[in-house]
């Protein structure tokens, strides 16, 4: 036999077994809960991984809007009682005068 | 054994100036119309000095270790008791800071005390204010220098900050 002859028979149509179709859908079927199973919690932990540094930035530009208002009022009640103060002194010395 | 003592020696001056817990003010407050609480220490008050915008204003404020005040309006005469501010006084008397104001009226007291900065080290201005129907208690440390409490002095007001982010300004922040 010829190796033309080796070739043809080697590459030769062959039904495929009764079964093959089904047994490709089984198997297709049996993996792709499993890829999903594994791909969503994936995927949810980037997401959430990626919002955490905006939320954080957030949250800390919050906070430092709030102390600096804070730092504001109290610097302006702090100068109120020195005014204040400073005027029930004046009152006092003008009274004993 | 001398090292340590010498160590020890100079650590007891520190460890007599204990600190104070401006929390335990709060109960001053516990009938009033109005309350303020401020405390504002460490990172949180560098947080806010590195918000205020204005360049005179911000040297002020950047100097400052501690900014505390705790504010209560009342309806009527006799809803705090004044004993309640013997811990403050008792405290501010242990920093040794010169009294510098005290005015004493039938049912009002006010005190300032002030520790001028000297020799790099950073000062202090406390007020504790009792009235008929108001308590005042304010504890500023960090005055980097005494230009700085000249502002506080009301020669020049509180300086008027800029804000930058949409916050609101600081002379609306206290109502009259």
């Amino acid at each position: 036999m010829s190796f033309e002859d080796d070739l043809r028979a080697a590459l030769r149509r062959e039904p495929a077994p009764e079964n093959f179709a089904a047994e490709i859908l089984r198997r297709s079927h049996k993996q792709t809960p499993r890829r999903r199973l594994f791909l969503l919690p994936l995927a949810a932990v980037l997401a959430t991984a990626a919002l955490i540094p905006p939320a954080l930035q957030y949250r800390d530009h919050h906070r430092a809007i709030e102390a600096r208002d804070q730092l504001a009022m109290a610097l302006t009640i702090t100068q109120s009682e020195l005014e204040h103060t400073r005027q029930k002194i004046r009152a006092n010395v003008r009274h004993r005068q | 054994m001398k090292i340590a003592l010498i160590l020890l020696a100079a650590a007891l001056p520190a460890l007599s100036q204990q600190t104070f817990d401006f929390k335990s003010l709060d109960k001053l407050g516990a009938r009033a119309k109005e309350t303020t609480n401020i405390s504002l220490e460490g990172d949180t008050l560098k947080m806010a000095t590195s918000f205020l915008g204005g360049d005179q204003d911000s040297s002020f404020v950047k100097n400052l270790k501690a900014v505390h005040v705790r504010s209560f309006e009342f309806d009527k005469e006799g809803q705090y008791d004044a004993k309640d501010l013997a811990p403050v006084r008792a405290y501010i008397k242990s920093l040794n800071w010169a009294k510098i104001v005290d005015v004493k009226e039938q049912s009002e007291s006010t005190e300032i005390y002030l520790q001028a900065p000297q020799n790099n080290k950073p000062g202090g201005l406390a007020v504790v204010s009792a009235e008929a129907t108001e308590v005042t208690v304010i504890f500023i440390s960090g005055i980097g220098s005494l230009s700085d409490l000249a502002k506080l002095q009301g020669n020049l007001g509180v300086p008027s900050f800029t804000l930058d982010h949409g916050g609101k300004k600081a002379e609306d922040s206290k109502k009259d």
